[in-house]
Parts: C-alpha cells; sequence; structure tokens
C-alpha cells in the first residue's frame, strides 16, 4: 500500500458540471433505494445503472478496480458464510453435523451480496466526478458550519502530504534498521510507534503554523464569511434531482403502496 | 432596522472582548491536522494478513491519542470523520457511514471517560476499554442490521476488532503519555 491515490479524475463530463449538492443527494437516494429493493434482479438492474455512470463519469478502469477490487472479496465472504449461519428454508442441499446448507439460504446471500456492492460503489461515483473542494463547499452550502467545512477541507489538503511524510520517516527509521514488515502483530505494531512519534510531533508542528497563517488571514473577523465561486443550481441540475427523485420514489411507492415485490 | 442590527451583529465578531461563535483558528488548525493524520496513519499502517486473518491498523491508536490528548471534541470528529475517510480510500467505502459512527463514539466516549480525574492511569485505561467497547458493538450491529452482511460475517470481525482496540490503546495511550510529558504541544481545554 504505498503512493496515494487520488480519486477525483479532471473531466469535463456531465457528471463533473453537475451541482455537488444534487451528486450528494443522488448517492444517499440511490443508497436508500438499494436498501428498498429486495429481489435479486432489480438490485442486478441497479447495479448495472451504478456501473453505467461509473462509466459515463469516465472512470478510468485502473480506479474501477480500485473501487472494487475489497468490495468483491467482501461479496464472496458474504456469500460464503450466509448459509453457514442461516438455516432456514425448505430444501435442503446438504448437511454438515449442525450446519444445514440450504437452497433460499444461498440466494438470500447472493442477494445480500449485490446490494453491498451497490452499497459501495454508488459512493465512487461522487468520489470519481467531484473535486474536493467544491465537496466541502457543498456541505457547507448544505448547512454545516463553516468552520467545521474549514477543518474538512484541511484535513483534506493535509492527507496526501502526511502520507508522504510517514513514508520518508518510515524509510529513515528502514535505513536504521528498524523493520516493520516482519514480526507477528505485537512486534510489529510496537516497531511502529517510531515512525508515529516523530510523525505526531512534525503533524502538531504543522497544525501550530497553520493556526498562526489561519489568524494572519483574518480567519473568523465576520460570522458570515463570502466566496469567490457561488454554487448555482442550473435547470439541468433540477432535471437529473428529478430523474433520481423518481426512480426512488416509483419503486418506493410500488413496495408500500402497491404490494409488489421487487 | 433589522438589517443595521444584523450587521452589528457580525462585526461583533471582531471585538475580542465577545467570545467568537465558532472554533478558534488554533482548534479549527488542529482538528484539521488530526484528522488528517488519523486518515493517513490508518492509510499507511494497513497491513492485511492471511485472506483469512483479515487485516489491521493502527487508526485506533490515533483516535485514543486525539480523545485522550486534545478532548472529547477532538476524539469524536478527527477519530470519526479521520477513520471514515481512510475507508473511503482503502476502497472499502461501505464501512465509511459505520465507521463514521462507530470511531466517532469511540473517541467520544474514551475523551468524555479518560481525561476524568485530569486523565489519570485508571481514567486512561476505562476510557480505552469503555470507548473500544462502543467500537466493537456500534461495528457489530452495523454490520447485521445496516450493511445486512449476515451474522457469521458480523461474527468473523469481533475478535479482530478487540485485538485493535488492545493495540490502539496501548500505543495510544502510551503516545498520550510521551506527548503530555513533553510539555511542548499546547493542549487545548
Amino acid at each position: 500500500m504505498t503512493g496515494f491515490i487520488d480519486l477525483y479524475t479532471e473531466a469535463d463530463t456531465f457528471l463533473h458540471r453537475m451541482d455537488p449538492r444534487v451528486k450528494i443527494l443522488a448517492v444517499l437516494l440511490l443508497s436508500i433505494l438499494a436498501f428498498l429493493l429486495s429481489g435479486l434482479s432489480s438490485l442486478l438492474l441497479l447495479l448495472t445503472f451504478i456501473f453505467l455512470l461509473l462509466f459515463l463519469a469516465r472512470a478510468t478502469l485502473g480506479k474501477t478496480l480500485f473501487a472494487l477490487k475489497f468490495v468483491l472479496r467482501f461479496m464472496v465472504l458474504i456469500v460464503i458464510l450466509w448459509p453457514i449461519f442461516d438455516p432456514s428454508g425448505t430444501p435442503v442441499l446438504a448437511t454438515l453435523g449442525p450446519v444445514k446448507m440450504t437452497e433460499p439460504a444461498i440466494w438470500r446471500g447472493v442477494t445480500s451480496a449485490v446490494r453491498v456492492g451497490c452499497l459501495a460503489t454508488v459512493w465512487y461515483i461522487l468520489m470519481f466526478s467531484t473535486s474536493q473542494r467544491d465537496l466541502v463547499r457543498a456541505l457547507v452550502k448544505m448547512g454545516l458550519r463553516f468552520d467545521f467545512g474549514l477543518a474538512l477541507a484541511i484535513s483534506l489538503r493535509f492527507l496526501p502530504t502526511f502520507s508522504l511524510t510517514i513514508e520518508s520517516i518510515k524509510d529513515a527509521q528502514r535505513a536504521r534498521g528498524l523493520e516493520l514488515d516482519r514480526g507477528g502483530l505485537l512486534r510489529r505494531s510496537k516497531n511502529y510507534v517510531a515512525v508515529l512519534a516523530p510523525t505526531i510531533v512534525s503533524a502538531l508542528r504543522t497544525a501550530d503554523t497553520l493556526s498562526l497563517a489561519l489568524q494572519s488571514r483574518a480567519y473568523g473577523a465576520r460570522a458570515d464569511r463570502t466566496y469567490l465561486r457561488d454554487l448555482r443550481m442550473r435547470s439541468s441540475d433540477y432535471v437529473s434531482l428529478a430523474v433520481v427523485l423518481l426512480l426512488v420514489v416509483v419503486p418506493a411507492f410500488a413496495i408500500f403502496f402497491m404490494g409488489v415485490s421487487l | 432596522m433589522a438589517s443595521a442590527q444584523e450587521e452589528q451583529k457580525k462585526t461583533l465578531a471582531l471585538d475580542s472582548s465577545k467570545p467568537a461563535k465558532f472554533v478558534s483558528p488554533k482548534a479549527v488548525a488542529l482538528y484539521g491536522i488530526l484528522t488528517a493524520l488519523t486518515a493517513a496513519i490508518t492509510y499507511a499502517s494497513y497491513t492485511p494478513f492471511s485472506p483469512t486473518k483479515g487485516y489491521f491498523n493502527l487508526g485506533d491508536s490515533m483516535v485514543f491519542f486525539s480523545a485522550l490528548a486534545f478532548g472529547w471534541r477532538a476524539g469524536a470528529i478527527c477519530g470519526g470523520v479521520g477513520s471514515a475517510a481512510a475507508d473511503i480510500l482503502l476502497g472499502s467505502g461501505i464501512y465509511a457511514p459505520i465507521t463514521l459512527v462507530a470511531k466517532g463514539a469511540e473517541g467520544f466516549v474514551s475523551g468524555v471517560i479518560g481525561r476524568m480525574h485530569g486523565g489519570n492511569k485508571w481514567a486512561m485505561a476505562m476510557g480505552i476499554a469503555a470507548g473500544g467497547a462502543c467500537m466493537i458493538v456500534a461495528y457489530f450491529f452495523g454490520e447485521l442490521w445496516i450493511i445486512d452482511v449476515g451474522l457469521g460475517k458480523a461474527l468473523a470481525e469481533v475478535p479482530v476488532n478487540i485485538g485493535q482496540v488492545v493495540l490502539g490503546g496501548t500505543i495510544g495511550a502510551l503516545l498520550t503519555y510521551y506527548v503530555r510529558r513533553s510539555r511542548t504541544v499546547p493542549l487545548p481545554a
């Protein structure tokens, strides 16, 4: 796990131009939809839709694989472990002591795995197509206090910096003979303290300098801060919001009021 | 009239005798940096073991460190947001909402309990135990009810999480001890 992956890709697709607030809402709504649906085929349809959006966001193959790498292992584990702990259902396929493998349990495991896949990949649409600046500004516009927004912006800004710092401190300590990749759990974590301590010292120094920089730029002089560029909803944003709302409301209506199982 | 009053209210913040409504620049910088540090350390120390044993990381030590050294507010914000950001960066974004709640609660509880009586040894140990318990319970029920992974997967995570808390708590308490002893770092209440 060396190097640092920046999730955002610069591009000019309709997802990149969309108002970040709409994107946040859309991702939330699609997550709710994934919880509402309980049928395998409708969940697969949703997964296809999410992948279509990822494709339209011009996510490179490497990044899509990165988003999927962890999820796939997770999904496989669910499919394997679900039938072992769920003995309900009639067509029993195999019995091993107290463990019963049943056909409906296997299908439930597969359905749950697909839902997890939907929930895991849908967030990467937002991450791949929204810059950090837009994300923080959208959250502030949606009601986050701007001082917390600033703290969030600072932390996103310093993440890659600290990753690099940690890497170089690791290298420096390795050059002195520290072994980070050998030994058991306890030994490894004990050795890691030699990396953590200098990192924290350097980070706290950075925090001190940063607070001076903030003060020198009159942070907090006025309670209402202004922005150079403001977010404005365009007509296309309203259309996209309406489409996503329809995508969620129609199945919800069908499930709760018409009794259709989707 | 109303606009004039509003204008007055806005400029009041300039008056240093009145306490400002927002977090001080020192705290904003500290929270931002600690959040980034939590995420970066979780990311850098992420070590997958053999495929069945799962993985471990030292993110918990940073959560405990922020909570014990800088208070429950720092613990909750930096622990929750930083760990959630690391989850997204590590490709396990599905855990991010649960992590936000679980690690946030961990930081909050260990910050409140761990700093009682001036944060002595026993308070720190109790805080770590209580905060760790919160995290483990939150992850278990989050996985069981929200992500709906099934009982097997949720149970398999519990021993891994206990190990993380024990290791992270030990390292976090050690770091807090050293930082407090050095007295070079200004610690906001």
